[in-house]
């Protein structure tokens, strides 16, 4: 909410802060979960994206064609490895804080015990 | 399930000194600085984790701890303002 002249305007932040001169800091983290878990890439990617869509229900929750998943507006999951093990790569943006490290959480949790 | 109580955001550029001496008030120990020209690389080799600082960009890639990452995303945050 910023106020112009007399006026008072609703605007998204990132325009807030132009108005105000100001740059948004972007801050992106990228966090990694290694796995000892036999089988395709492919297969921990689709149990991952089961996990995330019963997880987050009210989120939208995309696959996309490169294997990586995809949830609301900046996280993204990305799996590589082998037959043997896997690292799943997490990240987000600070704007998505509380939902990324939710995720980075709950995959560590159930993923690895 | 889940739901997201509130989104802050945060602007401006961090000085690294500034940044590294919260980090080390922080307890986190042994910080290397990499000057890349345009910003820095702050190495922790001892928390598995890497900064990458560009002017009005951070990259946190942490490879240990959750705590740890807590620790130096709260102390970027000291070092710049926010709202």
């Amino acid at each position: 909410l910023v106020m112009k002249g007399n006026k008072l305007q609703l605007i998204d932040p990132a325009h807030a802060f132009r108005e105000l001169g100001l740059e948004e800091h972007h801050l992106r983290f990228t966090c990694t979960v290694s796995i000892d878990e036999e089988g395709p890439v492919t297969q921990t990617v689709d149990k991952i994206y089961q996990l995330t869509k019963s997880k987050l229900k009210n989120y939208p929750v995309q696959y996309s064609n490169d294997g990586s998943i995809t949830v609301s507006e900046s996280v993204l999951i990305k799996v590589s490895g082998d037959e043997e093990s896997k690292d799943i790569l997490v990240s987000w943006s600070y704007q998505d804080e509380e939902l990324g490290s939710y995720l980075l959480q709950i995959l560590r949790t159930s993923l690895t015990t | 399930g889940f739901e997201v109580h509130k989104k802050s955001y945060i602007f401006g550029s961090p000085n690294i000194q500034t940044f590294v001496d919260v980090m080390t008030q922080q307890g986190i120990s042994s910080i290397k600085v990499e000057d890349t020209g345009s910003g820095s690389i702050i190495h922790l080799p001892n928390d598995e984790t890497l900064i990458q600082v560009d002017g009005d960009s951070t990259h946190i890639i942490c490879e240990g701890d959750e705590s740890i990452r807590v620790k130096i995303r709260d102390s970027l945050i000291k070092c710049l303002k926010r709202l």
